[in-house]
């Protein structure tokens, strides 16, 4: 190739994605889908979204929940020249709104038809496309994710095709993940990046299966595992563990080869408690949205460190993670304390040791918490719910859950509150403790008080 | 609200009374391997449960509906 593929090169997802057997089976939800059928989709996908006013260069938005109708429109968007901008389903018509007019896509594809039932892991959904800006993708990224930030409602994350292509290769060298023939049980999300690189991307390219279990449950993992006779490794995060460590087999699983993890670290007692009962490894991996996967510890023999993955440098300073990522990854944001000269900042505080090169996350340094695996900014949040009509002040802090103190300006009930936030933040940012407070504690000097112990003294008092 | 604490390794007496997605999907599976049977719910009576005792609600006329049938 001779220069790195962009979003208006759509050469690379045939390469890298569609170059296997056309009767391989890609999907199974239960019905195998192969590669033949997915392609078919795919070309389908892209006539719908051409004629609804995608062009190379353009963007569409993707507001789909995990769903044949998402992985089908991401590739027909690519295959089309254009940049997926993914959109968490879950997030609010407001927060849509705002992040529509920031990236300006020329289509957002949305569900008109959801079916299926309650904690499907994979949805049934029929999608429309509707026309919205007639302008230009904002970068040559060819994915662009929100994350919660702190400078605005939310941070703009972009990957280019060849960045997400180079983390597909580095899956293929990390010893421990799922080989060609064989099945991912894939729990995560395919939206955020375990699960749209580390199952989707990794499994199209490599020729394993992906296997989304019937619902959100212990006995559906289970039962998804003794489906096929091929050998199944779980993917998941730290919540899926929980699950299964607490679910009986009602028989041997000898095709389960080991569950992995990413997000936020493991009590040692919740690994043990799932090795003993199901005695295969219990792997960890550490990354994030803006490079994907950094390291792993797939064996479950380092825990909690990790070791990085082939290609992917991290080193110490100050106190903070950083690792190697060639260009920023931010969408209109110039920031040198988030990314410079190669290095990504990760705001994760952590250490490298010297002579075997293993990292120690230690947790983050920032006020960015991590809930079921999706990460949330405190920051995000305090200024949503201090914006609200009503209220004088608010603070936002993380005690065992999302707790809000918020001080009214004039009467304002715990419902109303509870109803302006469910229009304004997606339901894994709200707020799990709201305490209203005459006068929210202040330092000597005005400023609000942000220790746990103060706040939870103000409401007893 | 044992079951909760369960989640999140905390005394029963802290747990927060509100519930999101994750906690509900530890309720319904709790539930299930103790009644060991499936709780079949839809995506309404699912989406109506803010609190504990809305779950409480639900669980109850499910568990009696399959013994009834």
């Amino acid at each position: 190739m001779a220069e790195d593929p962009t979003a208006t090169d759509p050469g690379w997802v045939d390469e890298v994605l569609f170059a296997g057997h056309p009767t391989d089976v890609c999907l199974r939800l239960p019905e195998p889908v192969d590669r033949a059928t997915l392609h078919r989709l795919v070309t389908a996908a892209q006539d719908r979204l051409t004629a609804a006013g995608l062009r190379p260069g353009g963007a569409a938005a993707l507001r789909l929940p995990p769903s044949l109708a998402y992985v089908v429109n991401l590739l027909a968007t690519w295959r089309c020249g254009g940049q997926a901008i993914l959109l968490d389903h879950r997030l609010t018509d407001h927060e849509v709104d705002l992040a529509l007019a920031r990236l300006t896509p020329q289509v957002v594809v949305a569900p008109v038809r959801t079916g299926g039932g309650a904690l499907k892991i994979f949805v049934d959904v029929t999608e429309g496309v509707t026309r919205y800006a007639d302008r230009p993708a904002v970068s040559g990224h060819a994915v662009i994710q929100l994350s919660s930030g702190s400078t605005g409602p939310s941070k703009v994350i972009g990957r280019t095709a060849a960045d997400l292509v180079a983390e597909v290769h580095r899956y293929t060298r990390i010893d421990g993940v799922a080989l060609p023939g064989e099945r991912i049980i894939l729990l995560p999300s395919m939206v955020h990046v375990l699960g749209l690189v580390g199952g989707l991307l990794y499994g199209l390219h490599a020729g394993v299966e992906l296997v989304p279990p019937e619902r959100l449950s212990g006995d559906a993992v289970l039962a998804a595992i003794s489906a096929g006779s091929t050998p199944a490794t779980v993917l998941g995060v730290p919540f899926h563990i929980g699950l299964l460590a607490s679910t009986r087999p009602t028989g041997p699983l000898p095709q389960l080869r080991r569950m992995t993890t990413g997000g936020e670290l493991v009590p040692a007692a919740v690994a043990r408690a799932f090795t003993d009962r199901y005695g295969v490894p219990l792997g960890n991996m550490y990354g994030m949205t803006e490079v994907g996967v950094i390291g792993t510890d797939l064996y479950g023999s380092h825990r909690p460190s990790i070791s990085p993955v082939p290609g992917i440098e991290v080193r110490e300073s100050g106190g903070e993670l950083w690792v190697s990522c060639p260009a920023s990854p931010y969408v209109g944001l110039s920031d040198p304390t988030r990314w410079s000269d190669g290095w990504l900042h990760t705001r994760d505080a952590g250490t490298v040791d010297e002579d075997t090169g293993l990292v120690t996350v230690r947790g983050r340094l920032d006020s960015q918490v991590s809930v079921g695996g999706m990460k949330v900014d405190l920051t995000e949040v305090e200024a949503t719910v201090a914006e609200l009509t009503g209220v004088a002040a608010a603070v936002v802090v993380w005690d065992d859950g999302i707790t809000a103190y918020v001080q009214p300006d004039g009467p304002l009930s715990e419902e109303t509150l509870d109803k302006l936030l469910a229009e304004r933040l997606a339901g894994y940012k709200r707020p799990r403790a709201l305490h209203l407070l005459d006068q929210l504690p202040r330092t000597t000097t005005g400023k609000l008080v942000r220790s746990t112990d103060a706040l939870r003294s103000a409401v007893t008092r | 609200m044992t079951m909760l604490a369960e989640l999140t390794a905390k005394p029963a007496a802290e747990v927060s009374d509100r519930i999101g997605s994750m906690e509900l999907a530890w309720l319904v599976h709790l539930v299930e391997q103790r009644y060991e049977c499936r709780l079949d719910l839809t995506d309404d009576e699912l989406a109506g449960i803010r609190t504990v005792d809305d779950a409480l609600v639900v669980f109850r006329a499910s568990l009696t509906a399959s013994a009834d049938g």
